[in-house]
């Protein structure tokens, strides 16, 4: 096999930069505003369990969305997953069976999508807005009118608990973002999936296998709500029907904050993780000032439309402005130094 | 205009309606076949359940599809230009606290109230417009940025409280009916249906809302003017959001910080239904209207057959997918962002 050994071409990731900055100076805000936010020792590491489901939704969207597709039914898996885990748990399951059982349902919804997807031919945001109602009224059915609550607390640990101070829900959504960000980054699936969201026919005449690779993403992506939805039913030791339904607006402000391109092609898993983290400590640190979460979600598509506007003007005009002057720069010292 | 393309030509993909017997346009017609699917499920629902044919459940299906209507006549209008409002019911819920609460509290009228309505639907239209239009951001991102902000704003409008005393003399336009079954909101909902229609079928701007759905770029090189109908669609989306609020608030009389927020899906589903494509440059006004009726027709059959409420959201779901499936034409992706012309983006990438 002749590889052509081209030296990788590693640019600064400027949005991430900016992200971390962000991040930052957040933190540093918060703990120096609110005192609860640092306090208790591993304050602001509790609290990243409460947007951990948020983020490993982000990370299945983020694959989605990478390939140019979106899935609008990632929340409503979530709420069925939770509704799932309850209900086997509420019987009597063991934990394993409750977690093995929800995530299975959500990875075989995610399936269904992306075979409807992939073979059908039919465009995802169409798919998932109709799946995503049918799979609310399926959670909403499953639990029934008293839905299941009180779980035994080896089920809870995983929401709640934490090892050596770091919480569980953190780590999980930790490890799913390194498999994606590897997945994504530096296997041949993920560049598939860059390729398809970048240039489907280009993807076609490669001859990357297109429907499978979409298939994929979109059972990834269900699987991952089933994750979240365990989570969240973990977390709040109850499993509403409506529970990850409202998770799916902020795990596609952060896949989009964290710079990912809505029609594909473009973005980077490190930097949604990023905006993940961003995102998740604004609104807890809000929470805790005693914003309400209404005006949180308010703020939080400032913050999206606001990130988006700078962003797109970077893009649209700097970059043009940037590079005319650098080719001036480049006329006017080439002679100087050769 | 003759750059808009004949929106009613049949797709490709369907060579046996493209051949033209006698009666093939009907079915090319999405209105005529949704309408007919009505009456095949009112015929069946009354033929189980006689009192589904009562004049009280014809009007309550009509009233109650008035609200869903008007989002999905804005709907259209930003989906013909091939983009996406994901903030319909958002501001729908926000024109209804702010008129619900001038109603309840100072004693407004019918007709200050549906203009404070349009005024207030035209302000938060306006701020997806700019996004859209002037920033030229991805509809489908710069509508969900603007959801989160108006569906933050309802809660620090109401502040808590809500609108729950709404005057009989406007309630009533909701319960009372002008003939059997016609209650006195759709007759006040048609004269926005027919204008819509007028104006997307036989005015210049609304052919080159076509033109631009259809693909901008030619419409651009036929000077239109793409991002000013972009504009204006999603101004018109608002406006006619905000009076759905009005119509919201005359038949629940009521609204509260929550209102609205489920619909923003619902009122897409009922455009597609009513055989707006997501694509853009094929639909129209009357799609939206037949579109809503038929959705809660079935949802009004479903409940007369026993089937539990929590089954609601799948029908709703399994009928976008029927449609979908009939319509090759969603086979293509919508909600893009038109970047202006290509020999600018050429020359810009050079």
């Amino acid at each position: 096999m002749t590889t052509l050994d081209l030296p990788r071409r590693w640019r600064v990731p400027a949005w991430g930069l900016c992200l971390l900055v962000a991040i930052v100076a957040e933190l540093a805000y918060f703990t120096l505003t609110t005192r609860q936010f640092a306090g208790h020792g591993t304050g602001m590491l509790a609290l990243s369990e409460q947007f951990a489901p948020t983020g490993i939704l982000a990370m299945g969207l983020a694959m989605v969305i990478l390939t140019g597709n979106i899935d609008l039914s990632c929340g409503a898996s979530a709420s069925l997953a939770a509704v799932i885990a309850g209900t086997v748990l509420e019987k009597g399951g063991s934990p394993v069976e409750a977690i093995l059982l929800a995530i299975a349902v959500s990875t075989v919804f995610g399936l269904c999508n992306g075979v409807i997807v992939a073979y059908v031919g039919i465009d995802s945001l169409l798919v998932t807005l109709a799946t995503q109602f049918i799979i609310t009224s399926i959670a909403t059915s499953v639990a029934g009118a008293s839905p299941p609550f009180g779980f035994p607390g080896s089920f809870t640990l995983i929401g709640q608990g934490a090892i050596n101070g770091v919480p569980i829900a953190l780590e999980i959504f930790l490890v799913i973002a390194l498999v994606v960000i590897v997945t994504v980054g530096y296997t041949n699936v993920g560049r598939s999936m860059t390729l398809i969201g970048y240039n489907l026919r280009a993807a076609e005449y490669t001859g990357i296998p297109i429907r499978r690779t979409l298939t994929a993403v979109f059972t990834l992506c269900g699987a991952a709500s089933g994750v979240a939805g365990v989570l969240l039913a973990a977390y709040y030791n109850s499993a509403q029907p409506d529970i990850g339904t409202d998770l799916l607006l902020p795990a596609i402000t952060a896949v989009i904050l964290g710079g990912m391109d809505i029609f594909g092609g473009r973005g980077r898993i490190g930097e949604v993780v990023l905006a993940v983290i961003l995102l998740g400590y604004m609104s807890q640190g809000m929470l805790i000032e005693g914003d309400s979460s209404l005006a949180i979600t308010m703020i939080t598509g400032l913050v999206l439309i606001g990130a988006l506007v700078i962003k797109f003007a970077f893009e649209r005009n700097l970059r043009q402005r940037l590079a005319a002057r650098m080719q001036r720069l480049r006329t006017l010292s080439g002679g100087a130094h050769s | 205009m003759t750059t808009a393309r004949n929106v009613q030509t049949a797709s490709p993909a369907r060579p046996e309606l493209a051949a033209g017997s006698r009666w093939s346009w009907l079915l090319r017609r999405r209105e005529i076949l949704v309408s007919a699917a009505i009456v095949v499920v009112v015929a069946a629902s009354t033929a189980a359940h006689p009192y589904f044919w009562s004049s009280s459940n014809i009007a309550f299906i009509f009233a109650d599809s008035v609200v869903i209507a008007f989002l999905a006549l804005g709907e259209s209008f930003v989906m013909l230009g091939r983009g996406i409002d994901l903030s319909v019911g958002a501001i729908m819920g926000l024109s209804a606290i702010v008129v619900g609460f001038r109603i309840q509290n100072d004693g407004m009228t019918l007709l200050p109230a549906v203009a404070l309505g349009a005024v207030v639907g035209l302000v938060l239209g306006l701020g997806n417009a700019v996004l859209v239009g002037v920033v030229r951001l991805p509809p489908i991102i710069a509508t969900l940025g603007t959801l989160s902000v108006y569906s933050g704003l309802e809660f620090v409008v109401t502040n808590g409280n809500q609108v729950d005393t709404i005057p009989s003399s406007m309630t009533n336009l909701g319960s009372d009916t002008v003939l059997p079954g016609i209650p006195v909101i759709l007759l006040l909902t048609l004269p926005f249906v027919l204008v819509s229609a007028l104006v997307l079928r036989h005015t210049r701007f609304g052919r080159s809302i076509y033109a631009v759905g259809d693909d901008a770029e030619a419409a651009y090189r036929a000077g239109i003017g793409v991002q000013r109908v972009l504009f204006s669609t999603y101004l018109i989306c608002g406006v006619l959001s905000g009076l759905g609020g009005v119509a919201f608030l005359i038949y629940t009389s009521g609204a509260s910080s929550t209102t609205g927020l489920g619909d923003n899906l619902t009122a897409i589903a009922a455009a597609i239904i009513g055989g707006t494509a997501l694509t853009g440059g094929v639909g129209g006004a009357f799609g939206a209207l037949v579109g809503s009726v038929f959705l809660t027709v079935t949802l009004t059959a479903m409940s007369f057959a026993h089937v539990a409420d929590v089954w609601q959201p799948a029908g709703v779901g399994v009928l976008v997918l029927l449609a979908v499936v009939y319509d090759s034409r969603s086979r293509r992706r919508g909600g893009r962002v038109w970047r202006g012309p290509k020999r600018q983006r050429q020359r810009g990438a050079s």
